[in-house]
């Protein structure tokens, strides 16, 4: 065993896996948001509360159909990105011609407004939700104790992070998603169903979102102001990634979650602030983001 | 059914607006099946809106636009694609994002009869060589116009609109096009082009209307183009 | 929304002005989190509670006329105090009562040193309101952080956990915790392997987890509160960390936590409150009646709750022996120390020189979802802590209040 800058080889392996596995929740909830703002060009601002909403929609499952984490991991994201499709229809959709402000605004205030909600009914402590039996426990690699769910985490990730990145990057769906997103009015002329489609980006940015929110419920308090806490060093990726690109979010959700996780060993008061430093210096050197595409 | 006699493309006053500013006047013009009509007129005349607004691409237009006896005026830009009409449009739409390849397999098929891969890169060699390049934008503006009209001719759309196809292009480029023209007309293709250019026009047209200000003033056969060459002269300013 | 409680007062103003010479009328403030964090642990539950206190006093005492109303300081110390003065210097309020969250608090208890008024707190921790901070217009009734660490962190040592390792949340209360509990685990002869600063509303502790696993503490002590807590709580099972013969102690948990836990995540904690309601008769009938007047199905009453229906009571037993007419707030603050507190929920106690409430305080073990048998049904007693044990004693708080 040997050490490095004073801490033990094998605890810093275990810092780095942890740090790729909250990577991994700053991956999905930025891809949700990269995915909508390339293709409605909309920051949307309620995503936090819409994760919080997922895990809300499992607890609630939960308690009131007996559907379990399994279960709800499908349904929660259905029935949230069904939310988003009555959102982008009642609202967003009016937006598109205006200044990012106005989507941005708009979408800020349903956050307080969902927030608020939740509050009034379930109060502000939080509820309970547990670990699924199936996952419960956890293997020694040696250098540290991985819990069973944290693994099923990062390969659920990884799984959906891919397969996104595959659908949009290499499938003719995403080749309409991607055309769609430089000029809508001349691929709606092909023949394709563009606000259809913008309408079902959305609400699958947003099941997104609440996938991870699902995914969450086992492991943080589940609470009204889950989401808030989240979404600033979310946003906070996305910016340093590159609005709107996949890949960006991607990479950028993973590698911060690592560089996270090793300050919470070597300097662990500015763990949640180092992002932002990280996102100041992004911007100052490469003000489009690491992988942005626009200059 | 379809009458036969009937036009494939029958436009009556056709109006059409951006924002506050009334452009189409009441176009009135007809298409019939197998020909290739061209739109003359100078910069702002209202060719490239006749075109958009046929395709459903401007969202004030009023009027009545008849696509094989269908009334198309109140569609949705997506739904009159699948009627069978697509666009080329003036500044090509390659899009930078797709590669060729996406680029030319984007649009949908919407009928049975477009052509085949092979008959398109029959058309345009060049497609084939450049088929495995990453961006479609990295074309030369020649082969970006032949991946423009290539990509419609998959679709199986019977009608389809040119907008300015030769525009800075090199002169061999647009004969190729030309070339090009003729033998879909041959194929049976119905084709609606806007020009500026009326010698290249020449080289493929059955008829012409000349359009100024919002309307159509003018319009002759091509046998009847060289009795009209002073006049059109004066209507493009050239 | 504080125009329109000045408008109501106004209106109560006027209604009480022609009452009768021995009728005495008093306003009561509630001062808390309506509708953010500390919702759950104050809030509306507390007022609730304050509804119970004042129907119950008034009900004996019919010339006793009580105006209640109720601010929200959304947690923001400024916003906390201008409502403090307003209904210091306008409304005219009696009694400013709760007020979770210690940086509200503080600012609350210099607004009403300034004007004169009248603060009994329960909703806040931080033991500096009776030490350093102290002043003569301020009681702190229910619980603070000395206690709260004295009460956990001696059991805990003296049941075998004699080395700790800190998970403190980075601000002033937080460091507030870590203090008296590293002081009282050191006095007890454990001592403190280590300790690391955590970002207020951190999602993920794992890493810290991870370095209080790896420094082989018997105890990972937990000086945060709220979301920090349940989510160090909830990680620290997933991780594996009581299983792996480590144990934890919550420093700042209330029943509501639990509930967010949920038995089979937060069972075996250890930790102290002053007040539980499945305790006994009385608290067990009060819970029934708060349940009523709260009307929110799941939740538990806290002892912020119980402290703020216990110091109104005691305020009003005060105001009631002082007679009508006007009276100065310090002399009111100098007779309820005068008087032996007694309640149904505290039982009988007593208020200190400094300002402190003093009564027994309780070490609770969290039950297993086996043994618990109905809902609320959370906790079971692993010691009580004698009230002249509980509390930090008089001489070493620095209160200026206190002489010698």
């Amino acid at each position: 065993m040997f050490e490095i800058f004073g801490i033990p080889s094998n605890a810093l392996f275990g810092q780095l896996l942890i740090g790729l596995i909250n990577g991994s929740f700053y991956a999905l909830l930025s891809l949700g948001l990269a995915v909508i703002f390339g293709m409605l060009n909309i920051i949307n601002f309620s995503h936090g509360a819409q994760y919080m909403l997922g895990a809300f929609a499992a607890y609630l499952l939960l308690q009131y159909s007996g559907l379990g984490y399994w279960p709800a991991l499908i349904v929660a994201p259905i029935l949230v990105g069904i939310t988003g499709v009555l959102v982008e229809r009642l609202f967003l959709q009016w937006l598109y011609k205006l200044d990012h402000l106005y989507g941005l605004l708009l979408t800020f205030g349903l956050a307080l407004i969902f927030e608020g909600v939740t509050r009034n009914y379930f109060g502000s402590a939080g509820l309970p939700y547990t670990v699924p039996d199936s996952l419960r426990g956890g293997q020694n690699l040696g250098f540290m104790f991985l819990p069973n769910y944290r693994a099923w985490v990062i390969v659920a990730s990884l799984t959906i992070c891919f397969g996104t990145w595959f659908v949009i990057e290499r499938t003719r769906l995403g080749a309409y998603l991607r055309a769609a997103t430089e000029n809508p009015a001349l691929v709606r002329a092909f023949g394709i169903n563009v606000p259809l489609m913008i309408t079902l980006t959305y609400g699958f940015g947003v099941a997104l979102a609440a996938y991870a929110g699902v995914r969450a419920a086992p492991i943080y308090n589940v609470s009204p102001q889950m989401g808030s806490e989240l979404i600033i060093v979310v946003f906070a990726v996305v910016v340093i990634g590159g609005m709107g690109s996949i890949l960006g979010a991607i990479v950028t959700g993973f590698g911060l979650g690592v560089i996270e996780g090793l300050t919470k060993v070597f300097f662990p008061e500015a763990s949640n602030t180092m992002i932002f430093v990280i996102m100041a210096i992004v911007l100052l050197v490469r003000p489009a983001g690491l992988f942005g595409r626009r200059a | 059914m379809l009458d036969v006699t009937s036009p494939l493309l029958a436009i009556k006053d056709l109006q059409a607006w951006y924002g506050e500013s009334h452009v189409l006047h009441g176009v009135n013009f007809d298409v019939r099946e197998g020909e290739v009509v061209t739109l003359l007129g100078r910069n702002g005349a209202g060719k490239t809106t006749t075109l958009k607004s046929i395709m459903g691409m401007v969202a004030q237009r009023s009027g009545s636009v008849r696509f094989e006896g269908r009334e198309l005026i109140g569609s949705a830009a997506n739904q009159i694609a699948r009627a069978g009409i697509a666009i080329c449009p003036e500044e090509r739409g390659i899009f930078a994002s797709l590669s060729v390849e996406e680029n030319l397999m984007l649009p949908p098929v919407v009928k049975p009869g477009g052509l085949s891969l092979e008959r398109i890169f029959d058309l345009f060699p060049n497609l084939k060589e450049r088929l495995s390049s990453s961006q479609g934008t990295k074309l030369s503006g020649g082969e970006q116009q032949m991946l423009a009209i290539g990509r419609i001719l998959r679709t199986g759309a019977r009608l389809l609109l040119l907008d300015e196809p030769t525009e800075g292009l090199a002169p061999v480029i647009i004969q190729q096009i030309g070339k090009t023209i003729r033998s879909l007309k041959e194929e049976g293709f119905t084709i609606l082009l806007v020009e500026q250019n009326f010698r290249f026009a020449s080289t493929v047209a059955d008829r012409y209307y000349v359009m100024e200000h919002g309307r159509i003033i003018d319009q002759f056969s091509n046998a009847e183009l060289d009795a009209n060459v002073e006049k059109l002269h004066d209507y493009l300013g050239v | 929304m504080r125009k329109t409680l000045g408008l109501a007062a106004l209106a109560a103003v006027l209604v009480c002005g022609s009452a009768n010479a021995q009728q005495i009328n008093v306003k009561i403030g509630v001062l808390t989190d309506m509708s953010s964090l500390y919702a759950d642990i104050g809030g509306p539950g507390s007022v609730a509670a304050a509804k119970l206190a004042v129907a119950d006093f008034t009900k004996d005492h019919p010339n006793v006329k009580v105006d209640l109303i109720i601010g929200d300081h959304q947690n923001k110390p400024d916003v906390g105090s201008n409502i403090a003065n307003q209904w210091l210097d306008v409304d005219k309020v009696d009694l400013i009562i709760d007020t979770p969250n210690s940086g509200v608090a503080l600012a609350v208890s210099q607004v009403a040193a300034n004007k004169n008024g009248l603060f009994i707190v329960s909703g806040a921790a931080s033991s500096d309101l009776t030490g350093t901070k102290c002043n003569a217009n301020t009681i702190h009734w229910t619980y603070d952080t000395w206690m709260l660490s004295n009460g956990t962190a001696s059991a805990m040592v003296k049941t075998g956990g004699d080395s700790w390792f800190f998970l403190t949340a980075d601000y002033a209360f937080g460091y507030a915790l870590e203090r008296d509990a590293s002081a009282v685990v050191e006095k007890n002869g454990g001592k403190v392997l280590g300790k690391v600063r955590t970002p207020l509303n951190t999602n993920d502790f794992s890493s810290f987890l991870l370095q209080a696993q790896s420094s082989k503490a018997k105890v990972i002590g937990l000086a945060n509160a709220g979301g920090d807590t349940i989510n160090s709580i909830k990680q620290a099972a997933e991780f594996g960390i009581v299983k792996g013969g480590q144990s934890l102690a919550g420093l700042l948990v209330f029943a509501s936590d639990i509930a967010a836990l949920g038995l089979p995540t937060a069972q075996g904690l250890v930790l102290t409150e002053t007040w539980y309601w499945d305790m006994n008769d009385a608290n067990r009938a009060w819970k029934k009646r708060w349940d009523v007047e709260r009307n929110a199905p799941g939740k538990l009453p806290t002892m912020i709750h119980a402290g703020v229906y216990s110091g109104i009571t005691h305020f009003l037993k005060a105001r009631l022996a002082m007679g009508p007419g006007a009276v100065d707030n310090k002399a009111v603050v100098k007779k309820m120390e005068e008087m032996p507190t007694d309640d149904i929920l505290f039982g009988k106690g007593s208020i200190r020189a400094d300002g402190h409430k003093i009564h027994p305080a309780y070490l609770f073990e969290v039950k297993k979802p086996e043994e618990s048998k109905y809902p609320g049904d959370i906790y079971k007693l692993r010691a009580t802590i004698p009230a002249d044990q509980a509390w930090r004693p008089l001489s070493e708080g620095n209160c200026p209040l206190v002489k010698g």
